[in-house]
């Protein structure tokens, strides 16, 4: 097994959460995949780095995705309650 | 040989259930395609000898983000009634986009194909992780726990701000 394919695995996932995130317009189906996208970039970090020390830096990103699913889902829900929607395409102005 | 076996169909998995959310008409069932996702990849990490991030993997993102998900799910019922806009041509686009992605990836990584690995089962302790984060790591993972706070504050700030006075 090269490194080659263990890298092919974690850029077929990441293509694969960013086709998500482009196509679908829900706000928070966005934040799965971009969710999903961080897991692939993880994926990597751990299979190409294969010591404690990248391990360490995959922790770290871990605690960060859960921060930025935390203030994500709250500027969601903002958003879902003043504008009454969740889709993308229909918040379009920017004044509070 | 197991281990590569066990990598693959990890990866496979995970591979499906991203494929089958993006397809997924119903909320609540894309979460649960994506809490596969998720599994799978903590499957990956246990093939991969990083026994540590498999548990922390299975407790953090299937565990906490995915109850965060969901009950957000439920806290807004706009989710549920939202038309999808159909914007064919976007999606189109936005799949190409996607795949021109991956192809530069897979290209700009094609030099990584004559490193050779072979994943062998071997026990990365948690000694050796913590040694990191308190070592080499120290000032990093202390900034961590400023963004968390930040994160933490943001998040109330938000939630605060919908109530109107």
């Amino acid at each position: 097994m090269s490194a080659y394919s263990l890298s092919a695995i974690s850029f077929v996932l990441f293509a694969l959460a960013a086709a998500g995130f482009l196509t679908c317009g829900n706000l928070v189906r966005m934040l799965m995949f971009l969710e999903l996208m961080l897991n692939a970039a993880n994926i990597a970090l751990v299979a190409l780095g294969q010591s404690a020390g990248s391990q360490a830096y995959a922790i770290m990103l871990l605690a960060v995705a859960a921060a930025e699913a935390g203030v994500g889902l709250a500027l969601i829900m903002t958003l879902a309650a003043s504008f009454k929607t969740l889709e993308a395409e229909n918040i379009k102005e920017l004044k509070g | 040989m197991i281990l590569t076996a066990s990598i693959y169909l990890c990866a496979a998995l995970a591979a499906l259930a991203t494929l089958l959310m993006m397809f997924q008409r119903d909320p609540v069932k894309a979460a649960m395609f994506m809490l596969t996702a998720l599994l799978a990849t903590a499957g990956l990490y246990l093939a991969l000898s990083a026994q540590l991030l498999a548990a922390l993997q299975v407790i953090l993102y299937a565990g906490a983000i995915m109850t965060l998900f969901t009950v957000a799910l439920m806290a807004t019922p706009q989710a549920w009634r939202d038309k999808p806009a159909p914007g064919r041509a976007l999606k189109v686009l936005g799949l190409a986009a996607a795949a021109v992605i991956l192809a530069e990836l897979l290209k700009v990584s094609y030099i990584l194909r004559s490193v050779k690995i072979s994943p062998e089962f071997s026990e990365t302790g948690t000694l050796g992780v913590a040694r990191e984060l308190f070592g080499r790591f120290a000032f990093q993972f202390e900034l961590l726990s400023l963004v968390i706070i930040a994160s933490i504050v943001g998040a109330v700030a938000l939630a605060m701000k919908r109530r109107p006075a």
